[in-house]
Parts: structure tokens; sequence; C-alpha cells
């Protein structure tokens, strides 16, 4: 369970201005500048739950993570993780909790895979047979132990993401933190990565929170959504609901034999070229099966297709309202 | 405890991967005592004693420099720079273990690589090049070991106080050179301070820096009596004191920073 409460988080940066007065201004007497990177977040995720944080970049969707996995301290507010303060109590919290950056792998470039998960063993001091399980585990959902001989610094991507997300996993933390984990992948390597989401979230009802850009990654994986643009919250809440909420119309397609196309008295006509005629109607009034009825009454239909808000409009269009 | 351990182990292993690595500590090592006992040699042409030491002391104190200096490699600067320019300091921290400890334990496990591929070879060409290098006074070599394990611990807390730069710095490439250059000179690595002019020489004796390698190297080749090494040593432990308050009080600082601006 986690909460978190009015988040902050504010940086100073030097200001710099560009040219090589400006570089030499900045080393005698630098100007500081101070940036809102998050401000007042408020949510609570429940055991179990796979979130997906979105929004553009420099949202500030990383410095969340950051400041709920422990790594960054809030200007403002807090996060408890069960209950617990992570900034007071960061030591007994941090180990319940696991982080992969899609862009920084933890894995150590000189070593074998398998070498990696054992300094983590030792680090984490996991006893033997519960290292053993995990690895079983994971090996049915990754196949891991195809790649675990294999130096980190000969692997692909794909490969390198999935000995990062076992790694993440390996004291089988309660809380995975997951930032950008599919960036740069192809597609069976993200279908792997979601398929091992879906399961440990399954098996072990490990609570997963995740950041990307990916609109697949989001349809599949993530029940709630929480976007966010200039480190503010614009919309909490499942995808289906923020979908209807933000896009609560449908447009109907209808193709007749002719060129004369009849109005409908609950739904609009939002376009009407040749044999085709587009009605635009809002999803709780009516559906579009009571319209393709009274519709055929009047005139023989030839054929009719739907055309519904996408998932990247509906972003789009979250993303906008800040302007 | 273990988990240090295990760190070494590790580190061993990752050390014998890039084995071509240790040929150039190797030759870079033998040039540096050839040159220096051809210099010995023709300075001390006709003379039997310069600064209470004769010719021989200093060719043992030429090859045993050498050795020393591979036990006194570090890496932590570079390691530091590396993981704040990567941005892993952050996720390393997350890890129920000492960021610190670690770079300390990985160094350990370089210089245990190195004992075998560094110190042998070097200590075979420089006895049969140079000299077989003999302690004066086989009845301090306590005192010896336990000077040079005081001058390890001194040189990589001096190398880690200096990586903790690359927090504020980032890139801190040409400033390791710098020191890396300033403690052969003012240890004594190369040149014995003895050599110095005595206003200069008082001066480096009150910094750490000649108990590095120039203090177990005295004792080694008998330059002094053993009041003058205890009291030495004593000077030696006072600055491992300095320095290891030092560490810690930088270790809390900037650590707190990182957690404050991120990695």
């Amino acid at each position: 369970m986690i909460d978190v409460q009015n988040l902050c988080k504010d940086y100073v940066l030097k200001a710099k201005e560009p040219g090589l007065r400006g570089a030499i201004r900045g080393l005698v007497r630098p100007e500081h500048k101070k940036i809102h990177a998050v401000s007042d977040l408020s949510f609570h995720i429940d055991d179990g739950e796979i979130v997906g944080f979105i929004g553009p970049n420099g949202a500030g969707k990383s410095t969340t993570i950051k400041m709920m996995s422990g790594i960054l301290t809030p200007t403002k507010g807090c996060v408890l993780i069960d209950g617990r303060d992570i900034s007071k109590h960061r030591k007994e919290v941090v180990r319940n909790i696991g982080v992969v950056f899609g862009q920084r792998s933890q894995l150590n470039w000189d070593l074998r895979l398998g070498e990696s998960f054992e300094l983590l063993k030792h680090i984490y001091q996991i006893n033997q047979s519960d290292y053993d399980r995990t690895i079983d585990d994971l090996d049915s959902i990754l196949g891991i132990r195809e790649i675990i001989d294999k130096p980190v610094r000969q692997m692909s991507l794909g490969q390198r993401m999935k000995g990062d997300l076992v790694a993440s996993m390996l004291h089988s933390p309660g809380v995975l933190f997951l930032d950008e984990p599919t960036i740069g992948l192809d597609v069976s390597a993200k279908y792997a990565l979601r398929k091992f989401i879906k399961e440990i979230n399954r098996t072990r009802r490990t609570t997963v929170i995740l950041t990307t850009h990916d609109l697949g990654d989001i349809q599949e994986l993530c029940e709630r959504l929480i976007i966010i643009n200039h480190g503010v919250m614009m919309e909490d809440g499942r995808l289906s609901e923020i979908v209807d909420r933000i896009a609560p119309y449908k447009t109907l397609v209808v193709e007749y034999y002719d060129e004369s196309a009849p109005e409908h008295d609950r739904c609009e006509m939002t376009e009407h070229s040749g044999n085709v005629a587009k009605y635009r109607f809002i999803k709780k009034e009516v559906t579009a099966a009571e319209i393709i009825a009274d519709l055929s009454r009047i005139k023989t239909i030839k054929d009719v297709s739907m055309e519904e808000a996408g998932i990247d409009d509906i972003i789009k269009i979250a993303y906008g309202q800040s302007g | 405890m273990k988990k240090y351990l295990y760190v070494v182990k590790t580190q061993i292993i990752k050390s014998l991967t890039y084995e071509f690595n240790v040929y150039g500590n190797i030759i870079m090592q033998t040039i540096i005592m050839i040159t220096s006992a051809y210099f010995w040699r023709a300075l001390y042409q006709g003379r039997g004693m310069v600064g209470d030491v004769d010719a021989d002391s200093m060719l043992t104190y030429v090859v045993m420099s050498s050795l020393l200096s591979v036990l006194l490699i570090t890496n932590v600067e570079r390691r530091i720079q590396m993981s704040v320019q990567k941005g892993t300091v952050a996720t390393d921290l997350m890890k129920p273990i000492n960021i610190f400890g670690v770079y300390f334990a990985e160094d350990i496990g370089n210089i245990a690589a190195l004992l075998f591929q560094n110190v042998l070879p070097i200590l075979l060409i420089g006895s049969l090049m140079i000299k077989v290098p003999v302690i004066a006074d086989i009845r301090d070599l306590p005192l010896f070991i336990l000077s040079v394990f005081a001058s390890f611990l001194i040189n990589w807390l001096i190398a880690a106080l200096f990586g903790m730069i690359a927090f504020s710095a980032v890139n801190i490439d040409a400033l390791i050179q710098v020191k890396k250059h300033l403690l052969r000179l003012l240890s004594g690595s190369i040149i014995p301070i003895w050599f110095f002019p005595p206003g200069i020489s008082k001066i480096l004796e009150s910094l750490p820096f000649v108990y590095i390698y120039q203090l177990p190297l005295s004792i080694y080749i008998g330059r002094g009596d053993r009041m003058q090494y205890v009291s030495q040593m004593r000077i030696q432990f006072v600055w491992l004191v300095i320095l290891l308050g030092a560490f810690f009080f930088a270790q809390s600082r900037v650590t707190r920073k990182v957690m404050v601006q991120g990695g």
C-alpha cells in the first residue's frame, strides 16, 4: 500500500546563458533558477495494483518515481509505503522495493549475468533456497537461464532488460518501480516484458508502478492511469473511465446505396460526402445498434463501421489540457 | 561483512577478465625502476653516503617503491566519477550496503588480483636487473608491515576524499592526473624528500603524503633507528585518524547531497 501526500520537488538549476560570454559569466557569477519539477501530488495505490504513470517528456514522472522509491528526498510532502515514511525509515522500506530504470542498467558490465545475481544475493542476504526458487520462477516466465552465463557486455538490449528485471525481483519486493522499461525494445522483447509484469502481479501480488510512452504497455498492463504534466496531476482513474470522460463519444460511419442520407435525432451528422455519412453520438445516451436499427428503417444500409477515439488521442487531449 | 568479502571475490573475477591491462603497469614500473636506478648510480658516483643512505640502500628503495606502488593503486576516484556520470549512484544507494564499503572492497579485490599478476613479475625484474631488495634489519619487518598497512589506508582515504569531488564536479579526469603526480612527488616515491631543501622537507613531513611511501621504505632500508620509526608512525597514525574523520564527515554530506539533487 502506497500513500503519496502533497508531494513536491523543486530543483535549483544554474541558469546558463548562451555563448562564450555566458559560459564565463556562469563561472564567475552563476545565477540560480528554481524549477518546480513536481508540485502537490497526492494519490493512493493499493496492494496488487498495476499503475501507469503517463506524461510527456519532462513532466516529472521520473522525479516522482525516484521520490516514491526513496532515491530522492522530496522538498515537501511524504511517501508512505505500508504506513512508513520512506525518507525516515529508508533502510527498512527500501528492502521491500525493486527498481528498474530502462535507461540505466544496474547489472555489472564485466561480469556474467549470473555473477551479478550472486552479488545481489549476498547484498540482500537472500538464502539459497529462496534464491533458487525465485530464479526458477522467473526463468519460467523470461527464460533467463539461457543467458545467465553470458557476460552482460555482450547482451542485446532486450536480454539486458530481462536481466535487470530479474535482478530487481531477486529479493522478492512487494513493490516494483519501472521507469520506461520497454524503451528501445523490439516487439518480442516488449511482449516478454509485459507477460513478466502480468505474471508477477498475478502470482506474487507485486504492486507495479511504471512509466511509459508505449501505448501498448498502457493498453495491456495498466488498470489504472495517473497522467501528469508539468509536475501536476491531470487525471487519475481507470483507463476506461478516463477514456469515457475525455472522449465520451463514438462515431458511426454508414455507407448507403445513393447520395442522400437521413438525419437522426439522437446523434449528430458530422460529415456527409458521397454515399458515406458519419454520425457522432454520446456513448451513454444511445447505442450504435439503436441508431443502425432506426436508420435502416428509413433507408437501406450497405455497410457500417465504427470510429473510436484511440488511447493516443486521449493522451494527447489530456496532455493538452494544461496548455 | 560477508557481502563485502563477496564484492572482493567478484572484483577479482572482474580484474582477471582484462588480462592485458596488467602488462601495462609492469612495463611502466620497469621503466621507472631502471631510470631511477641509473639516476641514483650516476648521482652516487664516488660518494659513499648521501643523506645517511648508501647507493646500495637507495637501489633497494627504488625496487621496493615500485612494489609498494602496486599495493597503492586505487580505482575509487574513477569509480565514483563513473557512477556519477552514468547516474547509477542513486540506485546503488538504495541497496542495503554501504557504497563506499563496496568501493573499498573493490579496490582490495583489484589489488589481490594484482599481487600475483604484478608484484611477482616486478620483484623478479627488479631483482634481476637492479638488485635483490633485502630488508636492512629483519627485526623491523613487523613495523614495516604495520606501516604499509597504515599507508595503504591513508592512500585510499585520500583517493576516496578526492573522488568525492566528482559528486559536484562530475568530470575529474584532469584532477585525478594532477593528484597522482603530485602524490608521486610529495610522498618520496621517486625522490625521497630528504634530498629536498630542509625547509621544504620540514613542511612535507607535516603533511600525510610522506607517510604513504617514504616512511615504510625508510624502515625497510634501515634509515634511522627504531625510536625514529615509532615516533614517525605516531604521526602516520594521527593522519590516519584525521583522514578517517574527514572521510566519514564527507561521506554523510555527499550521500545527503545525492538524495536531494538526484543521481
